[in-house]
């Protein structure tokens, strides 16, 4: 762990805003139950278009499937406010626990994922799929790969509450 | 509270006493990661086909969507499996705790919803695209407002129970 961390997360722990947000359990319990309604968004929306580019329900058109990622996106953006205010209010909990970072990790490489879907152009490739066609090979990867890292995702974040205090503390 | 001693027998048992106080990564958090993932696969796509059954995607033909029910049910029977384990993990703390019945009522009518919409909307097959929007509307509104009834009294558990084990009762 940087040097820097450990310092950051103390301060953050002791600020007003930290203690607001674990101050009350029915709150905390509003923030994980968002934070569940937008894992349900996120991969309900990824999981249809993922599983139809792999080739489920072929009769379908992949294009107009693309309408249920703006609920995906809100379901994510569901999360990233939950999750942050969840931070903000356990920081040194979650510094400290490698399941948290891997999670990270897995979220960032899904973001990478997803952006080589955009700039290899295998979008447009994907929009021009019509009924009873195969998707390329390239998006069926990409496609695999999402769910794959997604379902880590979700993984990961289960055993945070069982790695904690998994990286010790004052290690620099 | 009269409690029966019966919880007392399945926690005081092997497996379930190895699911809450085994270091494995397999035990308790295993079996969560379970019912996370199968939440993600029935609750996730059926909102998906509920959205789409609502219009979010007009173009799009209906009927071929039949082919994700197998996707939800998997869902489904995972998590009635480790829903039964986490239940053997820990009996007196679902049990002894009203927001567990109301988490099983939520999930049985969402089930029930699926079901119906399965059958009375992808299994009539004289049914036009249009009839199925028609026929399909009331209950995937249904169905979307269950699920979200569901995931909420499933979260509140862990921060409503008032008895963990059958030994803090005394």
């Amino acid at each position: 762990m940087p040097s820097f961390v450990y310092p950051f997360v103390a301060w953050l722990a002791e600020t007003p805003f930290s203690k607001l947000m674990i101050g009350n359990k029915y709150w905390w319990a509003f923030l994980m139950d968002m934070h569940f309604i937008g894992l349900a968004m996120l991969m309900g929306g990824v999981g249809v278009f993922d599983l139809r580019i792999l080739g489920l329900a072929k009769a379908l058109p992949i294009a107009p499937l693309q309408r249920l990622l703006p609920w995906a996106i809100a379901g994510f953006g569901i999360n990233l406010v939950t999750g942050g205010l969840a931070l903000i209010g356990m920081p040194v909990a979650y510094a400290y626990d490698y399941a948290f970072w891997f999670k990270m990790l897995a979220i960032f490489l899904a973001g990478v994922n997803v952006a080589a879907f955009y700039l290899t152009g295998t979008v447009g490739r994907v929009e021009r799929t019509g009924a009873g066609q195969d998707a390329p090979p390239l998006a069926k990867f990409i496609a695999a790969s999402s769910l794959f890292l997604w379902f880590a995702v979700i993984v990961l974040g289960r055993y945070i509450a069982l790695f904690e205090n998994s990286i010790p503390m004052g290690s620099n | 509270m009269a409690v029966p001693e019966f919880f007392n027998t399945i926690e005081q048992s092997g497996l379930s006493t190895w699911l809450r106080e085994s270091e494995s990564i397999f035990s308790f958090y295993f079996i969560l990661v379970c019912h996370t993932l199968g939440l993600a696969l029935l609750v996730g796509v059926n909102s998906a086909v509920d959205l789409l059954l609502l219009g979010v995607a007009s173009d799009i033909p209906l009927k071929p969507l039949k082919r994700f029910f197998p996707v939800m049910w998997l869902g489904f029977y995972v998590n009635a499996i480790s829903g039964v384990f986490l239940v053997i993990a820990y009996p007196t703390k679902a049990f002894t705790n009203p927001v567990f019945y109301i988490k099983l009522t939520l999930i049985g009518l969402a089930v029930a919803t699926l079901w119906a919409i399965q059958n009375r909307v992808f299994g009539d097959a004289s049914l036009s695209e249009a009839a199925m929007v028609a026929k399909g509307r009331t209950m995937a509104k249904l169905s979307l407002a269950l699920w979200f009834g569901a995931i909420t009294a499933g979260r509140l558990l862990a921060y409503t129970y008032t008895w963990r084990l059958y030994d803090t009762l005394r």
